[in-house]
Order: structure tokens, then sequence, then C-alpha cells
């Protein structure tokens, strides 16, 4: 499962990666966690099959949400608190729930 | 929700969406963020050419030959001097993008338009003469770099929109099945190219009627000095620097979102102090870039530095113990999420009070020791913003101590401000985790979902 973050610059959704990782590694599923900057997120949507937007950069929600769409790739904002604390377990839950729906 | 967060939620948050979602701002955003790595290395060259130790000029003329400082500006002048070039195709590059039309050809579009709109005039000052005379057929890279910043941007966004129209409209040459696509574009770009290149030149045919004389004269005097003037001004900085905070008291990202309309003025305001650092001059000006992301955001927007290590040092509550644990390799960083998000600072009355202030109040401060002298200004040098504190503040303004003692003075009023406050939050939490009723106001934690 491929799961993209993005934010404004694509440095504290990273610090949440390695968070994410370390919670995959428990799980016997391949896990591909990556961030990039809000303006890149065209580039990569392709190999995502879900995108989550850092609380900060939520005003890109609706736009991202069009494009999503026509991808077929579901988005949405992780909560600001799992966000906030690096909660790499719940915020990864969330990205399965999304996939799963 | 208290009053203080329905008025943020209801006032800031539209002007915020409203401002974040608008393409042409965003573009504008964008694009400019193509010229920072760029002139970051240009900076590098900038400091080595004018390192602050003893003898180094001597050594080096030792090594590279008494040119030596000349030719080091050699990669200074290659970045720095074509930031409106990159600029103008990053724009019209992301806009495109963002109208889904094909980017590269807008892109290439643009940058002629732009060389279009500037006449191919240099000052050229012959050895031993004493007046510059003019002379044609050269590209004069002073409207290349900072001061053709405006006209590259009106004629990136004009142009992009003269481009998508057509391609949207379907108004382009189409090639029979079988054509690569590649060729297929290049020919869809002729109709909307001509026309934006012919209506350039139509306009620049107009300008040149009047006493203006270029594009550039115009932009420069009726745009550019109007907005150096709020970008330029402590009450316009701190306008700006306030609303930045409230964007992001919401929870956005309030720099990015501002960057669309004060970055073109803050990085023209950064090159001009490159131009004079490099020629030994005065610095004209405070208000760069830099004076932002070297001595107000220390520790990311707001100044938080000061309260992680306050966290640090004096949490009781488990809870600020480990936000503190967690923040402070970030914070050495400048980066500062899982403060705004962790603590929380977002929709926080108490904390949001110290988290406004404490920026203003040290742009005023560093305002004030560096229009005296006190504190060396900074030298158009591109740390990025990342670059610890101190470190920063010694680069930044090419080597001068004076630079890094005004980010460990602000660093001391930030921790002043907010330890106040900082002690009331940790004492309610240390009550909450201890069972003990709390006399403070307390924040229902699904406010937290409200925001979302």
């Amino acid at each position: 499962m491929n799961i993209l973050l993005c934010c404004a610059a694509g440095m504290s959704t990273s610090l949440l990666v390695t968070k994410m990782e370390k919670s995959a590694q428990d799980q016997s599923t391949e896990y591909k966690i990556w961030a990039v900057p809000g303006e890149s997120v065209r580039n990569h949507i392709d190999q995502a099959d879900v995108l989550l937007l850092g609380p900060q950069v939520r005003y890109l929600l609706p736009q991202l949400k069009k494009l999503g769409e026509e991808k077929g790739v579901p988005v949405d904002v992780i909560n600001p608190v799992h966000y906030g604390t690096c909660n790499g377990e719940q915020v990864l839950k969330f990205a399965v729930q999304l996939v799963s729906k | 929700m208290s009053k203080f967060n329905s008025m943020l939620e209801n006032k800031i948050m539209p002007i915020a969406g409203k401002m974040a979602g608008q393409r042409h701002l965003q573009a504008l955003r964008d694009g400019i963020v193509l010229t920072m790595p760029l002139i970051i290395i240009g900076s590098v060259f900038l400091i080595l050419s004018n390192l602050p130790i003893p003898g180094y000029n001597d050594f080096m003329a030792g090594i590279f030959g008494k040119e030596w400082a000349a030719k080091m500006a050699y990669p200074v002048g290659a970045t720095f001097d074509i930031m409106a070039l990159l600029a103008c195709f990053g724009i019209a590059y992301r806009l495109a993008e963002k109208y889904g039309v094909d980017a590269l050809s807008a892109g290439a579009i643009s940058l002629a338009a732009f060389l279009l709109a500037t006449p191919y005039k240099v000052s050229f000052l012959p050895s031993g003469a004493k007046e510059a005379i003019l002379v044609d057929g050269g590209i004069p890279t002073a409207l290349m770099g900072s001061k053709g910043l405006f006209v590259a941007m009106i004629v990136a966004i004009l142009s992009t929109e003269i481009y998508r129209w057509f391609i949207q409209k379907d108004i382009v040459i189409k090639m029979p099945d079988g054509v690569p696509p590649a060729v297929g574009k290049s020919f869809a770009a002729l109709i909307p190219g001509f026309t934006v290149i012919a209506f350039i030149w139509i306009l620049r045919l107009l300008v040149e009627q009047t006493h203006f004389g270029s594009l550039h004269n115009i932009v420069g005097e009726l745009l550019g000095k109007p907005l150096g003037v709020l970008g330029g001004s402590l009450g316009g900085t701190l306008v700006a620097e306030l609303v930045i905070m409230l964007m992001w008291s919401c929870g956005l990202h309030g720099a990015n979102i501002v960057g669309g309309i004060m970055a073109p003025i803050w990085y023209g305001a950064m090159d001009e102090n490159r131009i004079a650092f490099a020629n030994h001059e005065a610095l004209p000006n405070i208000f760069t870039q830099q004076f932002f992301d070297i001595w107000i955001n220390i520790g990311g927007s707001g100044a938080t530095l000061a309260l992680v290590v306050a966290m640090i040092l004096k949490a009781r509550s488990q809870q600020m113990k480990q936000l503190g644990k967690l923040g402070i390799g970030p914070a050495l960083f400048n980066i500062n999420e899982p403060i705004i998000f962790g603590l929380p600072m977002v929709m926080n009355p108490m904390m949001l009070i110290p988290f406004i202030i404490t920026p203003l109040v040290t742009v005023v401060a560093t305002y004030i020791a560096m229009s005296t002298g006190l504190v060396a200004k900074p030298a158009g040098i591109a740390v990025p913003w990342t670059m610890p504190p101190i470190i920063s503040g010694y680069l930044a303004t090419g080597g001068k101590l004076s630079g890094a003692v005004m980010q460990a003075i602000n660093i001391g009023i930030s921790v002043c401000i907010y330890y106040p406050f900082f002690r009331m939050w940790d004492k309610q939490k240390f009550a909450e985790e201890n069972g003990i009723q709390s006399t403070v106001e307390e924040v229902p934690s699904d406010t937290q979902k409200d925001i979302v």
C-alpha cells in the first residue's frame, strides 16, 4: 500500500513518515510512505493509494480532493492532534481506513 | 467554543481560504520557490568571497590571484541575476499546471514574452571612460534579476491566461492521428503562443510612445514603489506578520499563504542588499526574506523554540514533557508543527496570546537594533530557513557576531513572553493528569474536531 503525505514544504510531514514507517514495520503489509510539498502532489499521486494532508495545508483539500477523484485516490486531512504528536500508528490506521472505504 | 475562537474561525478562515485557494497567488508563490535553491547556492559563494577572517583576502589572492573576488562572484551573478527569468518560467509553469494545460509550453512562451517586454539596451562603461553609454543588442542582466521580478510575474500570469484560454476553447491547430504527441503539442502552442507574443509586442510599442519608455519602468513606478513602501515599512511589516500569525492560529500555513504577495517584495529587498554587500556599500533594507526566516521565526512561526526549551526544562505535566522531547529536534531546524498541533497552539486562546505577540515584539526589537546600527542588517545572503539559530544569524549578516547576538536576544524575549502562559497551561495539564479539578477554563478536546 502506497501512502502519500503532503504539507507546505514536505518537511514536517517527513517527520511523521518515519514514525509511520516504524509502526508499519510491525504489520505484515508492505507499505511505501513518503512526503512531498503541496505543489508536487500532481507528480506523485499516480503512485499513491491514498493521499493525506497536513492540517496546515488543509486549504488545499478542495483542490486535491478533485484531483484525487479523477485518479480514484481517497484524500483527507490528518487529525491535528495525531499530526502534532507525530502519532504514526493512528495516522497509519486512518490511511488504511480511507483506502478500505 | 470561546468568542475568540469563533472570531478566528469566522473571520480569518474565509480570508485564508480565499487567499490560499486563489490560483494566481499560489502560482506566484510556487513559481518563485524555483529560484530558492539557486539563490542559496549563490549565497554560499557570496559568503566565501566575504569571509571576515583576518588574512583571508591575502591567502585567497595568493592562490587564485588578485582578481579572486571577482571570479568568486561569477556563480553569485549566474544565480541571483536570473531570478526574474526563473520566476517567470516557474510561475507560468505552475499556473498552467493548475489549469491542466501543457505547463512546459506555457513556461516557454511566457519566457519569450518576458524578454519581449524588456528592451535589449545595456548601459556600458568602456574602461577609461567617465560616462556610461547605452549599447544595443545586449540582454540587461539587471532586469533579469530581482529588478525585473514584477514584470516577470505580470507577464507570466498574463501570457499563461491567454495561452490556457485558447487551449480550453480548443482554438488550436490539430494534427492528424499518428503524429507523435510531442509534435502535436508544439503545434497546439502555435496559435496561443503567437497571440501572446503579438499582444506583448503591441503593448511594448504603445509603452514606447509614452514617457515611461519601457514596461519595466511603468511597473516599477506604479506597482514596485507602493508595494516596496508597504513591505519596507515597519507598519506594513507588522500587518503582514499579524496576518501570518492569525492564519497560523487557525492552523493554516500563514507564511505560505501570504508568501504570494510578500515574497516578491522581500526577495527584491534581499537582492538589493546582496548587490550593496558585494560592493561594500551600506545595506539599504532591513525587511528581507531573511529578516523573518532568521531573526523572527526562531524555532518556527511564532518563535516557539523558547517554548520548547521551557517545556523540556520546566514542564511538570507528562504531556508537556513528552511533547518537548518530540518537538526539540525539529525546532532546532525551525520546524514547529508538532508544537502547533500537538500542544496545541491552534484554537487555544491561552497560548495564542504569546504566539501572536512574540513575533510582533521581536520584529520591532530587531528593526530598532538594525536601524540604529547596533546590529548588522541581513546582507542579502539566502541562508536556508532550516538553518539552526545563532549560526544562521552569523551567516546571514555576512559574518557579523551582532547578527547572532540579536538572535539570542530574540530568544530571550520570547522566553519572557511565553513563560507565564506556558506555566498556566502546564499547570492545567498537570492537574488533569493527576485528577485535580482545574480552575482554569478547560479547552474541550472536541474543539480539535471542529477545526478539521
